[in-house]
């Protein structure tokens, strides 16, 4: 099984969350998130006052996937949260070596 | 599993509705097995008494309860007997998976526990004999009791800090969706608090409606334990289904409604003797415990507005106060009591919710601006608020409330019932009074944003189908009405395109300003977005969230064209023809709706502000101002509403404004001590904004000011302006509720009609928040 993270911009997340459920996904954690990779912070002046955005605001993604949906899964993320500008985000892989779901205390695939 | 358990459970699982009667045969099955231990244990043999003390005491066991027990001893008995009797007795409550709270102790010795500990004593308050020396439990209730009234006026400071720590965490029983039957606000254990307060004989307990909330409530935490089979008093989403079923509720709503409810007699008899108590003048300050008179600024029988005073520290009406003629005295008493931080007398509102005679219908302005006072005073109209709200004011006022009145809402990212959060909102909104152009356009949005909820429909579509009536009937114009509505229709448009929609994409912006037209709007919508994500619950009000919103609305502030230009008022010619002698003049027209007085005098720096000070002088509540200069005479118009009793003599304000103007009056001092009279009752108001508006006008320099509104906030900030040797030419001025919008503009002395410098502007702006600065000190 693999965990996918993905951090992405905030408004993609609807669109990653139809995708996912058109291709048979439904369960996925959100958690607002924030930080800076090469779009780094930016300077808005506003009214005359100017401030740094230091962090900029993204919302993280987690889903538990059989190995061999990840890849499909991963292309169908990206596809979802591309919108061609600095600041789309990323997203990664890594392995996990059990999963139970608590209501039944099913274990592994069965859980997912 | 034991045999005791066995029946216990056997009892418990015959599946029957709650009821007192059913929980005093609960009871009795414990007692008579608790006395059986008691017995065997050998409590005879050592004379001591088996008590039980807290909600076991009063007999309110739950199937999830503890028992509370303390074996009460004889101080001559024998050391090593107590253990022994001690083990007979709660080793077999042990073994029997039964939850045991115990304690061994003389009766000195829990005189002193409870002494130390505030929960101890309360406690012992309901200390009731299951078995064994009952004289032993009555000496021991009769100097616990005689300690808890000799050291009431301690105790009570600190179990009220205890009751405000417990509402901040654990919130108020009737407007949370999920609320704990026991320790929210309005919950079970404020009713054996309450009984503690009574037992002090400091403040009396309204008892109205009390035992009828108590055991319901305790009927609801019976059928959750027998549901949940766990003693979690937590009534979440997920068990009320269950709960209603057992209680024969036909829905889950129902029994949300029932439990708001009762959460709401019991938290207003508290609220209610919270007050007293601290009107009694039983209050703690930095650990030192004293009497004082709490309302030092509000001496009694203080005048607060017209038919409303206030008298040891709650707000009456006055003895000439008519409510079956005055159908705008019950939102007038609402909003000076909410404004000066005191609570309505109960009373007064059972005789306002009794004889007030109906609103007529548009609302008069003074009822409008009052609600949008009352709203306005944030925190402190809560407890205003829920006072006419157990008596159903607001229903009769607003029809439509009826149907959000404790509607709970079946969406997990709600904390709250929708009409407490709906108030909340407005609450909420009134932190952001200042940054908004119409400050009670936003109040009442806000408090009617989610009027269409608790119906079958969408419930923006709803609300939008409602508020053109709401509007109208409040008696706001069709332009003013037309806001509104765009508000209840638009406030979720912020959020929804912020979290959903590509802010960076030129289009998304375009949208949201093809909606919303122009920055007074959008600056409106923002405060209510956040206002309304803070009332909502902690999942959609995060900084991360907020700063979405935030940054969207800059973005289309950005694109936005400019504000339209407020041009430089100007008065019709019969006003101008006032005092065309040159002398100064007053004329009175009371027949307009709202009365006005056109002062016409020869043109003089402060001239503004002395006529502003002496109608505050004369008790008058500037409502609208507008002013022209007139070659060498400067003539004003005033909206003006008399704070109490009838308008003043013309003849007497010319009079006062000639004395005034030479000097022989010193309008300030006077102000300044009424104002102590009236104020410095812990009410916060968010400091004063003044704007500089740009480019606005090309004859003069428009300054704008938004505060809270005072009697002689005008002659104070006109003062200001003056006093760094500018000429005021023309001024708006708009009083909304208690919030103060005033447009000033403002030229330089040298008759060359020229606005400020940038400079200039900014020293005029110093001047005017420095003035109010002082003003905003504390009253010592």
């Amino acid at each position: 099984m693999k965990l996918i993270t993905a951090i992405v911009k905030p408004f993609k997340l609807e669109d990653i969350k139809v995708a996912l459920e058109a291709r048979g996904l439904h369960g996925m954690t959100v958690s607002e998130a924030s930080g800076y990779g090469r779009q780094r912070g930016h300077t808005e002046v506003y009214r005359g006052a100017e401030y740094t955005v230091d962090l900029v605001p993204k919302v993280r993604i987690e889903v538990l996937v059989d190995d061999a949906d990840a890849d499909s899964v991963v292309t169908t993320i990206v596809d979802a949260a591309n919108t061609g500008r600095i600041g789309d985000g990323k997203v990664w892989v890594v392995p996990v070596d059990s999963v139970v779901r608590v209501r039944t205390g099913e274990k592994g695939s069965e859980a997912l | 599993m034991g045999d005791f358990a066995k029946r216990r459970a056997e009892f418990l699982a015959q599946d029957q509705k709650p009821s007192p009667a059913r929980r005093a045969e609960f009871l009795a099955m414990t007692d008579d097995w608790v006395i059986d231990l008691a017995r065997a244990a050998g409590i005879d043999e050592i004379n001591g008494a088996l008590v039980a003390v807290g909600g076991y005491g009063r007999g309110e066991l739950s199937p999830g309860s503890d028992l509370d027990l303390l074996l009460l001893v004889p101080p001559a008995t024998n050391p090593n007997l107590i253990p022994v009797v001690a083990d007979k007795l709660w080793y077999p409550i042990w073994d029997e998976s039964i939850r045991l709270d115990h304690s061994v102790r003389t009766v000195a010795q829990a005189r002193t526990m409870a002494a130390d500990d505030l929960k101890v004593a309360l406690g012992l308050l309901d200390a009731r004999t299951v078995y064994g020396d009952d004289n032993l439990r009555q000496t021991l209730t009769a100097q616990v009791l005689a300690d808890w009234r000799a050291m009431g006026e301690q105790r009570l400071p600190e179990l009220r800090s205890y009751v405000q720590d417990r509402t901040a965490r654990n919130g108020e029983l009737a407007h949370l969706l999920e609320p704990d039957l026991k320790e929210s606000f309005g919950g079970l254990r404020d009713v054996g608090i309450l009984r503690g307060v009574a037992a002090t004989g400091i403040a009396e307990v309204d008892q109205t409606g009390l035992a009828q909330a108590h055991q319901f409530l305790l009927d609801v935490r019976d059928a959750l334990h027998a549901v949940t089979h766990r003693p979690s008093d937590r009534l979440s989403l997920q068990e009320q289904s269950a709960v209603a079923n057992l209680l024969g509720f036909e829905s889950d709503d129902e029994l949300l409604r029932a439990v708001s409810s009762a959460g709401r007699t019991i938290s207003y008899i508290s609220e209610l003797t919270w007050h007293r108590v601290k009107h009694q003048g039983v209050t703690a300050r930095k650990g030192i415990l004293r009497r004082k008179v709490i309302s030092s600024q509000i001496t009694d029988e203080t005048p607060l507005a017209a038919g409303v005073i206030a008298r040891d520290g709650e707000v009456v009406l006055t003895e000439s106060a008519e409510p079956s003629a005055d159908p705008v005295l019950i939102l007038r008493a609402a909003a000076a009591a909410a404004q000066h931080g005191l609570r309505l007398h109960p009373d007064t509102v059972r005789t306002l919710a009794e004889q007030s005679a109906p609103m007529p219908v548009p609302w008069p302005r003074d009822a409008r601006e009052a609600l949008v006072s009352l709203v306005g005073a944030g925190r402190l109209a809560l407890p205003v608020w829920e006072a006419l709200d157990q008596f159903e004011i607001f229903n009769r006022l607003i029809p439509e409330w009826s149907v959000v009145r404790a509607a709970p809402q079946h969406n997990p990212l709600h904390t709250f019932t929708v009409d407490r959060h709906l108030v909340e909102t407005a609450i909420n909104s009134s932190n952001m009074t200042r940054r908004v152009a119409r400050p009670d356009l936003l109040l009442i949005g806000a408090l009617f944003h989610d009027i269409g909820k608790a119906r079958e429909r969408d419930h923006t579509e709803v609300g939008v189908e409602l508020m053109p009536a709401i509007g109208a009937r409040l008696g706001f114009n069709a332009k003013d009405t037309d806001v509104l509505v765009k508000l209840v229709q638009h406030h979720l448009l912020l959020p929804d395109v912020a979290t959903k929609r590509d802010p960076e994409d030129d289009a998304t912006v375009d949208f949201v300003a093809g909606i919303v037209q122009d920055h007074d709007f959008l600056e409106m919508l923002h405060a209510l977005s956040e206002a309304d994500s803070r009332a909502t619950g902690p999942a959609v009000s995060s900084e991360w969230r907020l700063s979405l919103i935030a940054d969207l609305v800059s973005r289309v502030h950005a694109v936005l064209r400019g504000d339209e230009v407020p041009p430089i008022p100007e008065l019709d010619e019969k006003r101008l023809e006032v005092g065309a002698s040159g002398d100064i003049e007053v004329v009175l027209d009371s027949q307009a709706s709202l009365p006005t007085i056109t002062i016409s005098a020869p043109d003089s720096t402060g001239l503004l502000a002395a006529c502003a000070g002496v109608l505050a002088l004369h008790r008058l509540s500037v409502r609208t101002a507008t002013t022209q200069t007139v070659g060498d005479r400067a003539v004003s118009v005033w909206g003006v509403t008399p704070q109490y009793g009838d308008m003043p003599d013309t003849n007497d304000v010319a009079s006062d404004l000639r004395l005034s103007l030479e000097g022989k009056l010193d309008v300030s001092a006077r102000l300044e001590r009424r104002r102590e009279d009236l104020f410095g009752v812990g009410f916060t108001y968010p400091p004063a904004q003044v704007l500089i508006l740009d480019d606005v006008s090309a004859r003069a320099t428009v300054i704008e000011l938004r505060a809270h509104d005072f009697p002689g906030l005008l002659r104070l900030v006109a003062q200001a302006i003056s006093s760094i040797d500018v000429d005021i030419i023309a001024a708006r001025v708009a009083t909304l509720g208690s919030e103060a919008v005033d447009v000033f503009y403002v030229t330089e002395k040298s008759g060359t009609g020229a606005g400020l410098t940038p400079e200039r502007a900014q020293q005029v702006r110093g001047s005017m928040l420095s003035a109010l600065e002082l003003n905003n000190s504390p009253v010592e």
